[in-house]
């Protein structure tokens, strides 16, 4: 397992509640565990000093009573030497020398064992025996009998003897003390001792004399002596636990033989009548251990089961977040009708590609794929069928491609693969083959097959630009040249290209969209009267305001748009705008002027011409006779019966027509006499060198005096200087129009300038 | 040795002629004894060696008659509600251990109501038909 992964689990809630508490219970047992080991050897320690008490005091008393016996004995022995065995008993017991009769039974037997005198005549029982009598006979000390059973009392009886001699020192008889056995355990307590410990005096010869355990008093049975008392007295009796042979009980037993006399006592206390306190309170221990274990694991088990909880709605809560940032970043980065990368995060690929390429030193291919007339898809199927054409479309792209290789939805029907580290153009020729391949075989779609076409530009890195952005556009200006070249087709970036077309191409793509952005507009220049000196017309001028480009003349796009068929709207918007405006002069208080709009060739030609102007006229208010729609020659030239039945419809509208750039064309007079035209535009190429060419001045004459024939106003254009207009007014000229009047300027300060001229007349 | 048989043989025809009587054994004292009456327990606390002296301080002196009389069984069976072998336990523990000795156990009755007649302090028990002059019963509540 991974250590952080460790670390994790060890500092997780639930662990640390599980430690805890398995701390805490390994505290709990410790502590218990030594609490019983200590009270178990506390209790041992305190029955065996018990013992050992005990045994001290039985062995004092066993003694005393033992030398109390022998000193009855001896006296009798004593007074034996002067007085009969029966004055001498009768003398003790009035003396009260002797032990009480209650217990103790004193006799002197003969020689012959016959009693001679007793302190207990009537009792048979309480008399030694013949063998006894021996016993003593042969022994100068003290004599102690086995027990005998007394059957009148039914208890056991010992006899203590000794000779007693005559004068002559010969054996003349016996003295015999008798005292029942269990005199000698009556100490038995058994608030101290319990109801099985032992008291007992056993004999050398391993025979009881008298034994007792709580209230059973017995005597007589025979155990190994060595085996219950220890060869050397100590001076304290240690007591050890032990099995006592005789009824098997295990004892705190302490056995130690008597000073003086043949016997050895023993003191054995019960075991388990010993520990039985212990034992108690250390199953009290036990039990609160228990009881202690079971409420901490409850407790820290419902801890822990709530932190767990805790913890996984918070891991929840914490994931969810992820899947959500996850799913927020994913649309922001992706398209959501194929799934594929968009446009910002193709930026960033590429942009992380071509790091890796320039310091792998590799090359990366950059192609921006356009899927050919999807627009008649989206027209004839409806915008359902394109989306399903462009899921399907990029799903195959993927598959081609591969899915650790960037393709992304540009936009539209535009889609962008990238390959990078490759090699060259081979590298990408064998890709586009696959691609093709593939993209080459049916789509299905709502049960009917077709295929799509795609025009593909390329371009790689570092050869055809340095960063994403060059890429992607020139593969863009490539794509549409692949278009260009009949569609269906793949072409790579390369210098041969023209710049003018690849500034055509671009223009051409950003001009499909110069009406929606609104980047059209109107600049207009003024058309001052010679012989007043007053602003009476206005051309309208167009203009590009492209965001990259600038300000782009129609010089640059017309053609394209001509080309394209683009400059039928944009004619038609120009048409609408200048007589809005014009009108909106009007309404400002500027005294009607005269609106001038350029047709283009195709324009003029177009079907709805008529209509748009119509339109124009009519949405404005505009007077048709303030619109002045300029033509050149060429336009005309090109069908002269279909331009004049075009030039008079729109004079029947009231329209007056100009022809433009006039001079430069080829009319001749009597086709130029059909048209029916209001005004003649001299070219500024003639205006420009007026003043230094006779040539020019002799046309311009010409030019002039040809309008005034055919009644036509005669405007010329281009002027520049005062030195021209005053040339211009000389020769007769009606109006200019020109740098030296206004250059072309936005509606707002044409106003202005108007604004100006009334003020002026005002004043004049 | 004649005196020995003589007491033996008295002492068994006095048992035979007291169990034939069935008489009952009473608690006597001297005439001139100041004791008027004793409790039961405070007889058995006499008669087992744990008082020693009447509350008044006057010293008390127990007299036992003979193990084998029929008087000492009946008078501890009758006021002390012992039998005869839990009497002898009981002194078999007190001389055992050295705290007491048990009461002068005089050889027959007569001698008993002799020397009880002798000692004011002294008490006895005898059989109730063998209470003789100078002897008084004890009334034993």
């Amino acid at each position: 397992m991974h250590p952080t992964n460790w670390r994790a689990r060890l500092t997780d809630p639930v662990s640390l509640f599980a430690v805890a508490a398995l701390a805490v219970l390994v505290l709990i047992w410790a502590t218990t565990f030594s609490q019983v080991s200590r009270e178990r050897v506390a209790a041992v320690e305190s029955a065996k000093s018990l013992a050992a008490d005990v045994a001290e005091t039985y062995e004092a008393q066993v003694v005393r009573a033992l030398r109390e016996i022998d000193h009855t004995l001896k006296l009798v022995r004593y007074n034996l030497a002067t007085e009969s065995p029966v004055r001498v008993l009768a003398n003790l017991r009035h003396m009260e020398l002797l032990p009480p009769e209650l217990l103790f039974t004193v006799s002197i037997l003969g020689a012959d064992g016959k009693v001679l005198a007793t302190t207990h005549p009537l009792n048979e029982e309480r008399q030694p025996r013949a063998a006894f009598v021996r016993l003593v006979r042969r022994n100068s000390d003290i004599t102690v009998s086995v027990p005998s059973l007394d059957s009148v009392a039914n208890e056991w009886r010992l006899f203590f003897g000794r000779p007693y001699h005559d004068g002559s020192d010969q054996f003349a008889g016996v003295i015999s003390l008798s005292v029942h056995s269990g005199y000698f355990v009556s100490g038995y307590e058994q608030g101290v001792l319990g109801a099985e410990s032992v008291l007992a005096l056993l004999g050398i010869d391993g025979v009881f004399r008298a034994r007792r355990t709580g209230n059973d008093v017995s005597a007589g049975e025979h155990v190994s002596y060595e085996s219950v008392v220890p060869d050397v007295a100590p001076t304290r009796a240690d007591a050890v636990i032990a099995r006592n042979p005789w009824d098997d009980i295990s004892r705190f037993t302490v056995a130690r033989k008597l000073f003086e006399f043949p016997l050895a006592i023993v003191v054995g206390l019960s075991e388990s009548e010993q520990l039985e306190p212990m034992r108690q309170r250390v199953s009290t221990y036990m039990g609160r251990a228990a009881i202690a274990s079971a409420l901490l694991t409850a407790v820290f088990g419902v801890l822990g089961w709530v932190s767990w909880q805790l913890q996984k709605t918070r891991e929840n809560a914490v994931h969810e977040r992820i899947v959500h940032a996850k799913r927020v970043e994913y649309l922001a980065f992706h398209d959501n009708l194929t799934g594929l990368p968009n446009r910002a995060l193709l930026s960033r690929s590429l942009a992380e590609d071509i790091r890796v390429s320039r310091r792998e030193g590799s090359r990366l291919a950059v192609m921006f794929l356009d899927i050919d007339r999807f627009k008649n898809i989206n027209d004839s199927l409806g915008h359902d069928a394109g989306d399903a054409v462009l899921r399907a479309f990029g799903e195959r792209l993927r598959t081609v491609i591969g899915r650790d290789k960037t393709v992304a939805r540009f936009g539209g029907d535009e889609f962008v693969v990238l390959l990078p580290r490759i090699a060259g153009r081979q590298d990408i020729l064998r890709a586009l083959d696959k691609l093709l391949g593939e993209l080459n075989k049916p789509f299905e779609l709502a049960g009917h097959e077709f295929r799509v076409t795609v025009s593909i530009g390329i371009t790689m890195f570092p050869d055809d630009g340095e960063d994403e952005h060059t890429l992607i556009r020139n593969a863009d200006i490539t794509m549409f040249y692949a278009k260009e070249q009949g569609k269906n087709n793949f072409q790579f970036y390369s210098d041969d290209l023209s710049s003018d077309s690849l500034e055509k191409l671009s223009l051409e793509s950003s001009l499909r969209n110069a009406l929606d952005r609104d980047e059209l507009r109107l600049y207009y220049q003024a058309k001052y009267e010679l012989s007043s000196g007053r602003v009476v017309g206005v051309e309208a001028l167009l203009r590009w305001c492209h965001p990259d480009l600038g300000v782009i003349t129609p010089m640059q796009f017309i053609p394209l748009a001509e080309e394209t068929g683009l400059i039928v709207p944009i004619g038609r918007w120009v048409l609408n705008t200048a007589c809005l405006q014009n009108v909106a002069w009007q309404w400002a208080g500027i005294s009607p002027l005269s609106m001038a709009v350029n047709l283009s060739a195709r324009q003029f030609l177009d079907r709805t011409l008529l209509a748009d102007v119509k339109h124009a006229l009519d949405s404005s208010g505009m007077s048709p006779n303030q619109l002045e729609l300029e033509i050149t020659e060429s336009m005309v030239m090109q069908d002269v019966e279909r331009a004049v039945r075009i030039l008079d419809s729109l004079k029947s509208m009231g329209v007056k027509i100009a022809v433009d750039d006039f001079g430069t064309g080829y009319s001749s007079l009597s086709t130029l006499k059909r048209f029916p035209v209001d005004t003649f535009k001299i070219d500024r190429s003639f205006i420009r060198d007026l003043t230094s060419s006779a040539a020019d001045r002799s046309l311009v004459e010409a030019i002039i005096a040809l309008g005034k024939s055919l009644r036509l106003t005669v405007v010329a254009e281009g002027v520049e200087t005062a030195t021209q207009a005053e040339l211009l007014r000389r020769l007769g000229c009606d109006q200019i129009q020109g740098y030296h009047t206004n250059e072309p300027v936005p509606e707002d300060e044409f106003a202005a300038i108007l604004g100006g001229q009334s003020l002026a007349w005002s004043r004049n | 040795m004649g005196f020995l048989s003589k007491t033996a043989i008295c002492g068994a025809l006095f048992l035979t002629l007291s169990n034939v009587a069935a008489s009952d054994v009473v608690v006597v004292v001297a005439d001139d004894s100041p004791l008027e009456s004793l409790s039961r327990a405070r007889l058995a606390d006499i008669y087992l060696g744990r008082v020693h002296r009447m509350p008044n301080g006057t010293p008390v002196v127990p007299l036992d008659q003979q193990e084998v009389s029929a008087a000492h069984a009946k008078f501890y069976e009758k006021y002390l509600g012992k039998t005869p072998a839990q009497v002898k336990g009981h002194w078999s523990k007190l001389i055992f251990t050295g705290r007491g000795q048990p009461p002068r156990a005089v050889p027959d009755a007569e001698t008993m109501a002799a020397i009880v007649a002798d000692n004011p302090n002294a008490i006895g028990y005898v059989d109730s038909a063998s209470v003789d002059r100078g002897l008084r019963v004890l009334p034993i509540e």
